[in-house]
This record gives structure tokens, C-alpha cells and sequence, in this order.
């Protein structure tokens, strides 16, 4: 049988309601000290005092604007470069076992050649969330091109279609699952490296408030913004999930 | 040479793929307008031969022409319907779109296309369809749109690969009733491959029967059947019925 989607809501709401009756007997009783640990009342009354007071807006913001400016970025590039490499089958030949070298490569390894050759600074940031985020749809691209259906290469020569036309009418088109797929991914990594990158940097952000909050034993601030991050992650996912749905339409 | 160039000539024509020959010394002759089905076991080359030409392969030995002109490579005159409609259409682009296709790599300026699709889809019988996509639509529906798709391209020459192959049988005949109006209203000339000597029978001017292994040309008969076809009276005339017997009789012997 089939679960109704309100059914799975119901359990999803009671799992948070769960976990929120758990954090707050384990804080009331004091299992975990309260310097590290603060009740759900209090990091929520952190939460309210940065969001509707607005002490956390900027923060949040930068936060936001730094994940979403280096993950389009990357997406621009991924999709550019992966459409190039993906429709040539030598290209591909030539640069996948180099991709395939690279992708896994931790972005934070990245970290130092980054400082080294643009400074500790935003640009440091931008350039590291770019690098991170832009492999899994980079590698999503050429696999989405390296995948069209052979009936549909003959359609493009039967049709005497450009090499650009059938990356535009048929290669993308055809990639568009494997890339949206990717930049979910690379979305996930965006807002793990932006916040690194606060770290790093000291630049205004949810990552430099965490780290602040955490030095000065805040914890319900130190709570509040971690929550935010989730919170970023959960909703820009969620967001692209239904993006999907709607430009995946003819998958039916 | 002749009066009226031949849409299609194809002069001992051999294909090999690696030490594997696939065909060997066909010759063939197709006028413009001419309706010509070719029949033969499944293997026997059917397909490999219509790829050769559409240009889509080059054949080791003989000569490809269409109306006096060596195939080197595709062209937008010739306009190929696959059987597998489902792996030919674009699944991302509506019908409309799809029969957009042809147009844009055509060239036709944006502003003269709408009327253009609306008019082929209508021709097919999907006009009421245009914004569904592929996958929404029956194989008899997806099979049209292909149709409407080649259409598209104005085709002098239409090479039509098992078509309905996958389709029931009511579906069938009712395609097959379009195709043959649809391009006797334009004179193309259409190259059939099926397995069905009946389909053969009913479909063409002219059936050539190919041999295997490696394929070749065993009977090349004239279909001189009265037109307009008709499902009923076409399939019980006495010439239909005796060619269908021959026919059988000829496939016997070749597959013996
Ligand atoms: N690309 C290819 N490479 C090697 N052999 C092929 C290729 N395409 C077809 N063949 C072989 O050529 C023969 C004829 O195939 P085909 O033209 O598809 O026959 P038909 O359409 O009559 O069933 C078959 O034995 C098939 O295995
Ligand atoms: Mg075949």
C-alpha cells in the first residue's frame, strides 16, 4: 500500500516534535550541561531575537548570497564545460579520468592553493565554493550527454543539425535530469563551503556568528544559527525538488 | 540514361560489416513516386539497406543514388520513420515541438511555423494533441507524430523502416490508410521495409523480396493492384490473393 503524502507530513511533524521532547528533557534534566546544551526554549528565544529582531538577518543573508552566488557560478561553468566535454566522445576520452581525479579531491584541500593565490578574503570564498560545488554537476553534464539515445543521433544527422543546434535541441535537453540531479548536489556543497570559507575568512556570515557565539559560550545563539544553516539547506532543497517536478514535467 | 532520373538507384551494392557481409549485389530502381516495399527474414539486411540510403552508412562496394546524385550524406529531402517510435521522438518536447523539429533545422523563420505544425498535426489526426508529450500518447498516437515529423521535412523520399511493426492490428490498418493518402497527395516516393507480405501486398507498386545471409535480392514483383486501396475490396481481389500466394510461395523457398 501506498502511504497518502499527509500521512507521511503527520510523521515527519511528529519525528521533529520527537526529537524536540527528547532535546528538552535531556537540557531540563541537565544530562548534558547547559554551557554546551541549551533548552529548545532558549535557543529558540535566540532564534526569535535573530530573526524577528533581525540580529541574525545579515548574517543569514551574506550566508545565502554567498552559497547561491558560487553555486550559480559553478552551475554556469559545469554546464558550459560539461556540454563541451559531453558531446565529444574524445573529449571525453581525454578529461573524464582527470575529472574522476579531481571530484573527490575535498574541496578544503583546495583551501590553501586558493589563500595562496587569491588572498584570504571573499574571493578566497567564492572561489573555493566554486570549485567544490561544481563537480557533481559538471560530471552530471557529461554523463547526460555521453547518454542520449543513439535513435536521437540519428535524428540530428538525418536532419543535417549543427553540432551547436544538437547541443541546444537534443545533448541538454537530454541532460537536464542528470543536471538538475547534480546541482542539488552542488547546492549541499555550496553551503558547506560558504560557511568554511566564514571560518577562514572571518567574513560576515551564519559561519563567523557560530564561530563567535561558540568562543564567548553562547550556546543558544551557538544552537540558533546552526539551526538556520539547516534550515538554509532544507528549504533551497526543497526548492529545487520542486523545480524538478516542474521541468521534469514530460517524464510524466 | 532513362527519361525520368530514378528516385533512388542503387547500383551491386555490397556492405560489409568487418568480415561480416551483410548484403551483396543489390540492384534496385525506384521511380519517383513509386511506392516500393521490401520484405525479407528478419537479418536479412532490411534496415542496414534503407540506413545506406539515408546516408546514414556508406556501403563497401556499389553505388547509392538518389535522382542521379551519389548519397554521401543525409539530406532533409529524405525523411526516415523508425519502428521505434518511442526511442525517435524527443520525449522532453511536446508534439507541437516535436514536429517543430525538421522546421528549425530547416530554417523556417519562426513566425511560419505554427500554422505549418498545426496543419501536419491536424493531417495525422493529432490536432487535438498538440501539447502532450510523447509519452503521454498511444504507440498508434506516438507512430503519427512521427509520421507528422517526417512530413515536416517536405520529404521527395520517405524511407519508412518496419513501421508499424509494433503496433495491433486495427491501429495498423488504419495507419497504413494514411500513409498511403498522405503521400499520394505529395507523389513521394516512399521505400518500405516490412515483414509482413500481406502489408507488402496492400502498401506498394512494387515488392522486392530479399534473400539472406548475406541479403540479396531474390524477387522483385509488380503490384498492379487498383487504387485507391481499400482494406476490404483491395484484400479479397483475385489478383491480391493470388499475388499473396506467390508471394508466400517465393518466401517458402527462400527460407527452405
Ligand atoms: N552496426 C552493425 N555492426 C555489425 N553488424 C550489424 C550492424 N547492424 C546490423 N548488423 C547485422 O547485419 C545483419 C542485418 O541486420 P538488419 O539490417 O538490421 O536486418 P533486418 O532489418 O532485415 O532485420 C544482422 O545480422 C545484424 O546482426
Ligand atoms: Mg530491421
Amino acid at each position: 500500500m501506498i502511504r497518502s503524502r499527509t500521512l507521511d507530513i503527520v510523521l515527519g511533524v511528529a519525528g521533529i516534535l520527537i526529537l524536540l521532547g527528547l532535546w528538552h528533557l535531556v537540557t531540563s534534566y541537565e544530562l548534558i550541561s547547559r554551557v554546551f546544551l541549551p533548552g529548545p526554549a532558549a535557543t529558540f528565544r535566540s532564534l526569535e531575537r535573530g530573526i524577528v529582531e533581525g540580529a541574525l538577518l545579515p548574517q543569514t543573508w551574506a550566508t545565502i548570497e554567498r552559497m547561491l552566488q558560487g553555486w550559480l557560478l559553478a552551475s554556469v561553468v559545469a554546464i558550459a564545460i560539461g556540454s563541451l566535454i559531453g558531446v565529444s566522445s574524445t573529449a571525453r576520452a581525454y578529461l573524464q579520468p582527470t575529472l574522476e581525479f579531481l571530484r573527490p579531491l575535498p574541496a578544503s584541500a583546495i583551501i590553501p592553493v586558493a589563500i595562496a593565490v587569491v588572498g584570504l578574503s571573499w574571493k578566497m570564498v567564492l572561489f573555493v565554493v566554486v570549485f567544490g560545488s561544481v563537480w557533481p554537476t559538471l560530471l552530471a553534464t557529461v554523463h547526460g550527454f555521453a547518454h542520449v539515445e543513439p535513435r536521437l543521433v540519428e535524428v540530428s544527422r538525418l536532419l543535417q543539425m549543427s553540432r551547436l543546434a544538437f547541443i541546444f535541441k537534443i545533448g541538454l535537453p537530454n541532460a537536464v535530469p542528470d543536471i538538475l540531479a547534480g546541482m542539488r548536489l552542488s547546492l549541499t556543497v555550496a553551503l558547506i563551503l560558504a560557511v568554511v570559507g566564514e571560518l577562514l575568512t572571518g567574513e560576515l556570515g551564519l559561519g563567523t556568528a557560530v564561530l563567535h557565539a561558540s568562543r564567548q559560550y553562547r550556546a543558544d545563539d551557538l544552537y540558533a544559527g546552526i539551526i538556520l544553516l539547516g534550515v538554509i539547506g532544507l528549504v533551497s532543497n526543497y526548492g529545487l525538488a520542486l523545480a524538478d517536478k516542474r521541468i521534469l514535467a514530460w517524464k510524466g | 540514361m532513362t527519361a525520368a532520373r530514378n528516385a533512388i538507384e542503387l547500383k551491386e551494392v555490397s556492405l560489409s560489416f568487418g568480415s561480416n557481409q551483410i548484403l551483396t549485389g543489390i540492384d534496385m530502381r525506384v521511380e519517383p513516386g513509386e511506392f516500393i516495399c521490401v520484405i525479407g527474414a528478419s537479418g536479412s539486411g532490411k534496415t542496414t539497406l534503407l540506413r545506406m540510403i539515408a546516408g546514414l552508412l556508406t556501403p563497401t562496394s556499389g553505388a547509392v543514388l538518389l535522382h542521379g546524385k551519389p548519397v554521401r550524406s543525409p539530406s532533409r529531402r529524405v525523411a526516415v520513420v523508425f519502428q521505434d517510435y518511442g526511442r525517435a521522438l524527443l520525449p522532453w518536447r511536446r508534439a507541437y515541438a516535436n514536429v517543430s523539429l525538421p522546421l528549425e533545422a530547416g530554417g523556417m523563420p519562426a513566425s511560419q511555423r505554427p500554422a505549418r505544425i498545426r496543419e501536419l498535426l491536424a493531417k495525422v489526426g493529432l490536432g487535438n494533441h498538440e501539447d502532450k508529450f510523447p509519452g503521454q500518447l498511444s504507440g498508434g498516437m506516438q507512430q503519427r507524430l512521427q509520421i507528422a515529423r517526417a512530413l515536416a521535412q517536405e520529404p521527395d523520399t520517405l524511407l519508412m523502416d518496419e513501421p508499424f511493426g509494433a503496433l495491433d492490428a486495427m491501429t495498423r490498418q488504419t495507419l497504413q490508410d494514411e500513409v498511403l493518402r498522405l503521400v499520394s497527395e505529395r507523389k513521394t516516393t516512399v521505400f518500405f521495409v516490412t515483414h509482413d507480405i500481406e502489408e507488402a501486398l496492400y502498401l506498394g507498386d512494387r515488392v522486392v523480396a530479399l534473400d539472406s545471409n548475406p541479403g540479396r535480392v531474390a524477387y522483385d514483383i509488380k503490384v498492379p493492384l487498383p487504387r485507391p486501396r481499400d482494406q476490404l475490396t483491395t484484400r479479397e481481389h483475385p489478383e491480391f490473393l493470388r499475388l499473396r500466394r506467390e508471394m508466400f510461395e517465393i518466401m517458402n523457398k527462400i527460407h527452405a
